[in-house]
């Protein structure tokens, strides 16, 4: 318990009075990373359960790791195999990373090793930018407000670095996780208090603020000078019939051997980790039922609609599913405790909500292909009117029930 | 209200009582305006003389006017004088009135005029009034030109349209920030002016209306 | 308060002066600044059209540099020119919402998304000393993505090569669609032929860059980053004005050295 002890010694130091009063949140935080926090509640509503704020965050940080590697070779998968059709490309390249790659892997589509470290070489920094950059801004408010660092950002950080492409430029990822962290979060009084997914609020930002670097062909691949339309894209222009004809089975999507964010093109990596999550009651499944129900009708309905001019109209719900965001928004993004309905009634509507805005934007709206964003925290914004009324209904309905 | 000084009544609405920080007044012209620091100055001038002439026309006349038809001999010399103004930047600043489009003519309904015709004009002589209304004009000029140049020098690498950030689509090194030239931009930046405004005046913060029970050992000893 | 203040005589009077006093002092305005205004308003389409033509020269009077051009009304019914209106005043953005003034296009002509085509317009002509066409500007408009892209083209006296392209109204994404008025985006349609070989409308908006070796090339022009529905947009109405219902008869017309 060498650790312990240390920590024990210094913890006079950063205490009221201490001469690193200043720095107590940094403290903290590194203090109850390793061990339980000392202070548990000792008033009467005392609840006997293992799981408390910080397990829950870290089983969700756990839970993404599928995903993670998933990402990573598939990053590292699309690059190499573009490299390998045309090595004029890989010569011509002019990245930093690529040297680092040459040092420990070679280029070479087939091998699982050279994918994942390519791809590690473009996530890792990403990941890296955002957790220190994100990181210095919680311990920045923690400090003035003076309370903990709190673990959701573990959360934050891993969802953020999964959902930009994988192309972005770094200081773009810094920017965008301040804006999410800043705006999002601490200006509404830090975590618990904000009613927007920060990593969500700081994605939204990139995209309306760079918009060249957050859509549009060109950055979905981690290759310079090679434009790979996504699965969305293609079919925004020419249907599922488009898709398909690229080579793209419904298999592939769902394992996620595709053009994409980092984080989400994997479906079945997502459902892994969603599985653990929903298992452990951490995700709501409630709201996973409602975004997918929604989803489902909303495009069933489209789907009976039908349109000569918008090939969108036509793509059936099992598409809708794989490609895109959808999956890891519903499992990740949607759930996200804090910014979504409190009610069980609620959480149902809530869910719907997603699923039904998400489709409205992809098939209707013509400039963003991409709705799963935009759907979560539209749906974000309208969580407390939702639980409202459903209160309201519940107490009506109890008044009701007492007047005889 | 007490006797205020001229140096009061032109001073303070610029920190102290800003008609868009404090009183949040004027907002919808406020994120129409402000991508470009040329075209939100001629608004400043546009709105500051406004309420200047409107404040001071209407002091003039406040102890004549009927109070049954206050507000609408208040609107009436408002909407006059900026049609005047909205002739006159037609014909002398053309390009520029072409951009301000229609939210020249808006500032009829901008807030910060009425309420200064209605809560200081009425009850002050005509040169108090006229002061008040190029304060609050100025304090409405302060926000404004803070979101504009930040606007402008980020979502475009320009101040008054000349080229201060090379942007990259030209062969610069800096990649504008296209949000910064949608209007909800302006919200962001207006509430972050806010906040820095009322972190340094404490008294300007709203009061909480409701208060967080303690939750862990660092908020109680916070407390 | 006084009751003789609030008397029903007393607030007539008022109201009654007060309109009188803002009423003369609003149409004074008016009418003194009536000539500055207009001049004004004619002076900055005029700019427009001079820079589109890439004559623009700013050290020089508007007035002065704008006298090298003829505004003439063309009918597009005939494909003819006209003098049912007059060139100067006639408004075609007005003109194309009044029923008697335009014509419905049906979806399949409608590939500009404008719905009714007015059936006049004013185009600009600069003229060589010995009369014939120098340089001739079109005015174009079509449906972007958010908004209708008001512009003008210029062709060079062949009618077939561009001269230039620009939008001078547009509500476009700033940074995606809003780089039509990007400098180097526009810069790309000079020297581009509009017409292949025989006669029909051939100029494209392609996706990413124009392949520079392509047999095509001088038929295509680069996309706009991230902005596929406004590029396509643009082409779309590029081609619909110098197509069959738009200017393609009355250039048919000046072709054959008769309009």
């Amino acid at each position: 318990m060498g650790l312990r002890s240390f920590l024990d010694k210094i913890e006079h130091n950063f205490e009221k009075g201490g001469k690193h009063e200043k720095w107590y949140a940094l403290y903290e935080a590194i203090d109850t990373f390793f061990y339980r926090p000392g202070s548990v509640t000792k008033t009467t509503a005392h609840v006997r359960d293992g799981l408390d704020l910080k397990r829950m965050m870290i089983t969700v940080w756990l839970c993404t790791f599928p995903v993670i590697f998933y990402g990573m070779y598939n990053i590292g998968f699309q690059a190499n195999t573009i490299y390998a059709g045309n090595p004029d490309l890989l010569a011509a390249q002019d990245n930093w990373r690529l040297a680092l790659i040459a040092l420990f892997a070679g280029f070479d589509p087939a091998s699982l090793w050279d994918n994942l470290i390519h791809g590690a070489a473009y996530f890792l920094p990403v990941y890296a930018v955002t957790f220190l950059v994100g990181g210095f801004w919680e311990v920045v408010f923690a400090s003035i407000r003076k309370h903990e660092v709190n673990e959701g950002f573990f959360v934050t950080s891993i969802l953020f670095a999964l959902i930009v492409p994988p192309s972005i430029p770094l200081w773009q990822v810094a920017l965008g996780i301040s804006f999410g962290v800043v705006i999002g979060k601490e200006v509404f009084g830090g975590t618990g208090k904000n009613f927007l997914n920060p990593a969500l609020t700081g994605r939204a930002f990139l995209f309306f603020a760079y918009p060249a670097q957050m859509s549009g062909d060109a950055v979905w691949t981690a290759v310079d000078g090679f434009a790979g339309a996504t699965a969305l894209s293609m079919a925004a222009s020419g249907g599922i019939e488009q898709v398909v004809g690229s080579g793209l089975t419904w298999l592939n999507a769902f394992y996620g051997n595709m053009q994409g964010s980092m984080g989400e093109v994997s479906t079945l990596a997502i459902f892994i980790g969603g599985a653990v999550l929903l298992m452990t009651k951490i995700a709501n499944w409630r709201i996973v039922a409602g975004v997918m129900l929604g989803m489902i009708a909303t495009s069933l309905l489209f789907n009976g609609i039908g349109s000569d001019t918008n090939p969108m109209f036509g793509v059936p719900w099992y598409w809708h599913m794989v490609i895109g965001g959808f999956a890891f928004g519903m499992i990740f993004m949607a759930t996200d405790p804090v910014s979504a309905s409190m009610t069980n009634t609620g959480k149902w509507i809530f869910g719907a909500l997603i699923g039904l805005m998400v489709i409205l934007i992809r098939v209707v709206n013509p400039a963003f292909p991409e709705g799963m964003m935009l759907a979560i925290l539209f749906a974000n914004l309208f969580a407390p009117l939702i639980d409202h009324f459903v209160v309201q209904a519940n107490i009506k309905r109890r008044l009701a029930r007492n007047v005889q | 209200m007490a006797k205020a000084t001229a140096r009061q009544v032109l001073f303070e609405p610029i920190f102290s009582n800003n008609p868009i920080a404090l009183q949040i007044l004027g907002i919808c012209s406020a994120l129409a305006v402000t991508t470009s620091l040329s075209v939100t100055l001629v608004m400043c001038i546009a709105l500051t003389s406004v309420t200047a002439l409107s404040n001071f026309f209407i002091s003039i006349v406040r102890n004549q006017i009927p109070s049954s038809i206050r507000m609408i001999v208040q609107m009436v010399i408002i909407a006059s004088l900026v049609i005047v103004v909205d002739q006159v930047l037609k014909a002398y600043a053309y390009s520029i009135s072409k951009q301000l489009s229609v939210f020249v003519g808006l500032i009829i309904t901008n807030c910060i005029v009425m309420g200064r015709a209605e809560a200081f004009a009425m009850q002050n002589p005509p040169h108090m009034s006229f002061l008040d209304g190029v304060g609050n004009g100025l304090g409405y000029s302060f926000i404004l030109i803070c979101v504009a140049v930040v606007r402008e020098l980020l979502g475009a690498g320009k101040l008054f349209g000349i080229e201060i950030l090379p942007v990259v689509n030209a062969g610069g090194w800096y990649q504008p920030n296209g949000l910064l030239l949608l209007p909800p931009s302006a919200f962001f930046i207006i509430g972050l002016i806010i906040w820095g405004l009322r972190s340094w005046k404490k008294d300007q913060v709203e009061e909480a209306e409701f208060k967080m029970a303690p939750q862990s050992r660092a908020m109680k000893e916070a407390m | 308060m006084s009751s003789k203040k609030e008397s029903v005589a007393r607030t007539l009077t008022v109201a009654l002066l007060v309109c009188l006093v803002c009423s003369v002092v609003v149409s004074a305005a008016a009418v003194a600044l009536k000539p500055v205004q207009t001049t004004n308003r004619l002076q900055d389409k005029q700019r427009n059209i001079l820079q589109i033509a890439g004559l623009y020269d700013e050290s020089r009077s508007i007035e002065e540099q704008f006298s090298q051009i003829t505004p003439r009304l063309v009918d597009l019914r005939t494909g003819e020119f006209s003098d049912a209106q007059d060139p100067l005043t006639f408004d075609q953005q007005k003109a194309s919402k009044d029923p008697d003034m335009s014509q419905q296009l049906t979806g399949e002509q409608d590939i500009a998304s404008i719905r009714r085509r007015a059936d006049y317009s004013t185009v600009y002509v600069v003229e060589n000393t010995d009369g014939s066409i120098k340089t001739l500007i079109l005015p174009i408009h079509g449906y972007g993505l958010w908004s209708t892209l008001y512009g003008f083209m210029a062709l060079e006296s062949d009618l077939q090569t561009v001269v230039g392209l620009g939008f001078y109204q547009h509500a476009e994404t700033p940074g995606l669609g809003g780089e039509v008025d990007n400098p180097n985006w526009k810069a790309q349609w000079q020297g581009k032929v509009v017409y292949d070989e025989s006669g029909d409308v051939d100029i494209s908006v392609v996706k990413g860059s124009v392949d520079p070796n392509s047999p095509k090339a001088e038929h295509q022009v680069d996309g706009l980053a991230g902005a596929t529905l406004t590029s396509r947009g643009v082409e779309s109405l590029v081609r619909f004005w110098l197509g069959e219902d738009g200017f393609g008869p009355f250039l048919d017309h000046l072709r054959a050295g008769e309009a």
